[in-house]
């Protein structure tokens, strides 16, 4: 079987925060839980540069997460996604500060939550929430292989603006999730 | 060592939804935008979960926040369910039947005693076109004015456009854009305001459309854009007019198009003879060469599109902006064309005619404008109010608007929730939502899409459509002119309005993304206005001057309508409102989604911070001539130094509690379009609670 994977662009977010909302309503998260969102950042570079940031789980190959989780709660799935198990969870929040991508959120009934990938849309067939609503395709889903070349085709595009971008979640830190991020250095 | 459930980890983080295979189609109807969207309902009929149509053309699947975040409103605690009576300043439930009598009662004395101008409509959410059509045939009969969005939000905007072409509405579709070599966004910040079909103005960039953004704020739609211009507040008309200006100085229009389809232009050229790109860069802040070289892209990038938004129509010099800057399309050959014209969410499909008999048809006996309307209530002369939308939120100078309506003698809200307007009524009638009524939604795309009824209602919830045929009744109006339902109207239309009359409801629903308007009849549907260059003017032709009897000219926002006598000491920043992806109107406000995205915020430049002494999060009491609110200080470099903007909602009875932003505008008119100002009005800043220096 061939591997999944997303993309997301973040030169393309145009921070209407539809994917926030779009994960909320289908995994019914509570007032106050998010397993994704979207940050703004501001740079004054010569001019102004901006950028959105949006976290959520990048179900790394090698989960930190996993790794320092006391009571096992954490696993990786042979489909490559990374589960946490919510009556195991403690709330002792170590993965939370564990995870380089903010990608463990704490939710307000004190455990861990964080995205599943929508696997229950995967297994029918159907696209993460996230990716189903992006108005811009700054989310996309599909093969991995099919993935990467559409990102180092966007990245080709966006360098030849003169934009200096690089793509996450490839090489060593591989990731289900795959960010192409726009360099502050610009 | 087994699962530990600690007390706090009693509820239960997250469930996925159950999916079901079967999802109701809709049109969602808040933006304009005319996504495509699927409802998927519970056991109880509830809105579960709100979905992208994919079989829709124009979101192709996609959404943003807001149809999601709206169905939370419709079963939500703000909802109003049945008709109810202020007595001794408290709500008690009554029956439809005995408000329909008191209101009928009511209007009928007010006709008799006071003439039917002492008796207003502001009704800028009467609902779909079921409720459009009825409202118009019951101000027909009984000489109701109205006050929709028009002097909110699209009168500047509208006005001018019809004194240019003949038709307020906009030329072309947003579709059209990929056709197109240039797009103009002028004051327009479609990535949040539109984002469900923003995706047509990424797609033409990446396909080779040059997209230039000019704004005061560095938005979201800017930072898409091939190209930024920062524009100092107020100041487009300038720009406008130093492009046409250069335009015609150098040659660069189209001279077929201007000696063929337009008239003048010679005056036109007059009028903007003075300025230069120097003077124009000395006013804008916009360097000469950035300014020459729009304008030469302009001329050489053809066809080429121009978009504007609430940043540019809701100022109080709007309506020489758009003169200027329509103008300058027109000039340029810019309309009518594949890829070309006027992009904009004013999508009039043109009235009813001849449907009520001359004798039966009651003139208002007096007119006002919308700046007069607050007097005319604060005096007694308006006795009785009819509401349908948030006047006391989405007016200016809000705390104004509340006392008058306060003051009035008999006041009736047919509203959703219960909102700072709702609360000041004798009588409050819950209104149905638009997806709990069937009707026909026009969008920015130029299409008609038909809409079926999703979700029942779940108390005693009518629409405007029924409410108006029923008050008629009770009022002893020849109620047979009132359709009896959304389809019966529509049939209306077709039949009164040739406009649509070729667009059925089957054809609206078996067309992916709707039928294309005018349609007289198949086959003859107008994807873009004046193809055949004959506009709808009275000499056929673009009126290039005939907008105002004055010339077209720049007045500087300080010494216009608003700021005039504000002393540049005491209030030395501009304020101004924009809108979030989160929120439309007031309406979206009263979701918990919406208000997870969103909270009240002032935006301000880290020195405009810095001189005011707070920081991120501190609150701030922005004050101008009209009153003072409290806000949280955002601080960005989105927004130039010295000018700060806040969202244009909020409310007392909402969620959020907070003094509408609208509290700050002072009632003012832009003189040439008409609208209300709701932008670049003088304020001062300060820190709140002892914060600051």
């Amino acid at each position: 079987m061939s591997q999944h994977s997303m993309l997301v662009d973040e030169s393309r977010c145009i921070e209407c925060k539809s994917c926030t909302v779009a994960c909320k309503q289908e995994n019914n998260l509570q007032t106050g839980d998010w397993w994704l969102r979207v940050w703004r950042r501001e740079q004054l570079k010569g001019h102004l540069v901006r950028y959105y940031n949006t976290q959520s789980c990048r179900h790394c190959e090698d989960p930190v997460c996993q790794v320092v989780c006391p009571v096992g709660a954490i696993q990786r799935g042979k489909d490559g996604l990374v589960t946490q198990n919510n009556a195991k969870c403690l709330g002792c929040h170590v993965c939370a500060t564990a995870c380089p991508h903010s990608g463990m959120k704490i939710m307000t009934n004190g455990k861990v939550g964080k995205c599943t990938l929508c696997r229950h849309r995967l297994e029918r067939g159907k696209d993460p929430a996230c990716v189903s609503v992006c108005p811009v395709n700054s989310r996309v889903y599909g093969e991995r292989e099919e993935l990467l070349r559409e990102a180092s085709e966007r990245m080709e595009d966006l360098r030849a603006k003169g934009m200096s971008v690089h793509l996450e979640g490839v090489d060593k830190e591989q990731s289900v999730v795959m960010y192409l991020t726009v360099d502050a250095e610009n | 060592m087994g699962s530990y459930v600690r007390t706090r980890a009693l509820t239960q983080s997250t469930k996925p939804i159950e999916h079901d295979e079967e999802l109701r189609t809709s049109v969602c109807c808040l933006c304009n935008g005319g996504c495509g969207i699927k409802i998927s309902l519970d056991q109880d009929g509830k809105i579960k979960a709100v979905f992208g149509d994919p079989d829709n053309p124009y979101n192709k699947g996609k959404i943003c926040s807001k149809p999601m975040a709206i169905a939370q409103t419709l079963s939500g605690p703000y909802r109003v369910r049945y008709p109810m009576k202020k007595v001794n300043g408290s709500f008690e439930r009554i029956s439809w039947d005995e408000a329909l009598d008191l209101i009928a009662q009511k209007y009928n004395q007010y006709i008799q005693e006071n003439g039917t101008g002492s008796i207003v409509g502001i009704t800028s959410k009467i609902g779909g076109s079921y409720s459009k059509l009825a409202h118009g045939i019951f101000s027909s009969l009984t000489g109701l004015v109205n006050y929709g969005t028009g002097p909110i939000c699209t009168d500047s905007e509208a006005n001018v456009r019809k004194k240019l072409f003949g038709d307020g509405s906009g030329t072309s579709p947003l579709s059209d854009v990929v056709n197109s070599k240039i797009l103009l966004i002028v004051g327009n910040n479609a990535a949040q305001t539109k984002a469900g079909q923003f995706h047509w103005i990424t797609e033409a960039k990446r396909t080779g459309t040059r997209i230039v953004v000019i704004d005061t704020r560095f938005t979201e739609t800017a930072q898409a854009a091939d190209l930024f211009i920062q524009i100092r507040p107020g100041t487009d008309t300038a720009l406008g007019m130093a492009l046409l200006n250069y335009v015609i100085k150098n040659n660069l229009y189209d001279p077929t198009f201007v000696s063929e389809h337009t008239n003048g232009f010679e005056k036109l050229a007059q009028d903007v003879s003075a300025f230069t790109t120097e003077r124009a860069a000395e006013i804008t802040g916009v360097p000469q060469n950035v300014i020459e070289k729009l304008a030469q892209d302009l001329a050489t990038l053809k066809p080429g599109m121009l978009f504007e938004g609430r940043g540019v129509v809701c100022v109080n010099n709007a309506g020489a902006s758009v003169w200027a800057f329509e103008g300058l399309m027109a000039i340029l050959g810019n309309i009518g064309k594949p890829g070309a014209g006027i992009i904009s969410h004013i999508n009039n499909t043109g009235g009813i005619i001849n449907l009520i008999q001359a004798n039966d048809v009651m003139k208002p006996d007096r007119k006002r404008s919308s700046s007069a309307l607050y007097k005319d209530m604060e005096e007694g002369d308006v006795k009785m109010l009819l509401i349908s939308g948030n006047p006391c939120v989405t007016w200016p100078d809000s705390a104004r608007m509340s006392k008058a309506i306060e003051g009035l003698d008999f006041v009736v809200s047919h509203t959703l929730v219960m909102d700072d307007s709702a609360v000041l009524a004798d009588i409050v009638l819950p209104a149905t939502h638009w997806l709990e009524e069937a009707g026909m939604q026009a969008s920015v795309h130029r299409v008609l899409q038909w809409k079926n009824k999703v979700v029942e209602i779940r108390g005693e919830e009518k629409s405007g459509g029924d409410f108006y045929r029923l008050l008629a009744e009770r009022m002893g109006l020849p109620s047979s002119y009132f359709p009896d339902s959304p389809e019966a109207a529509w049939e209306l239309e077709r039949k009164y309005n040739k406009n649509v009359t070729g667009i059925s409801r089957e054809r609206m629903l078996e067309t992916p993304g709707g039928v294309h308007f005018p349609c007289a009849e198949i086959g003859k549907e107008t994807v873009r206005l004046f193809a055949n260059c004959v506009f709808k003017t009275s000499s056929g032709k673009v009126e290039l001057t005939e907008v105002s009897d004055a010339p077209l000219e720049y007045v500087d926002t300080f010494d216009a309508p608003g700021n005039i006598g504000s002393s540049r000491e005491e209030f030395p920043y501009l304020l101004s409102t924009n809108k979030v992806a989160s929120h439309y109107h007031s309406e979206c406000q009263y979701s918990d989604w919406a208000n997870e995205m969103e909270q009240p915020y002032v935006e301000m430049h880290p020195l405009t911070a810095l001189e005011i002494g707070v920081e991120k999060g501190n609150q701030v009491r922005v004050e101008t001539v009209t009153g003072s609110i409290v806000l949280a200080a955002k601080i960005t470099q989105s927004v130039p130094r010295g000018f700060l903007s806040t969202q244009p909602y909020f409310g007392f009875q909402s969620p959020y509690g907070q003094a509408p932003a609208n509290t700050l505008f002072p009632v003012a008119a832009d003189p040439v379009g008409g609208n209300l100002v709701s932008k670049n009005i003088m304020c001062k800043a300060k820190a709140e609670g002892g914060q600051g220096s």
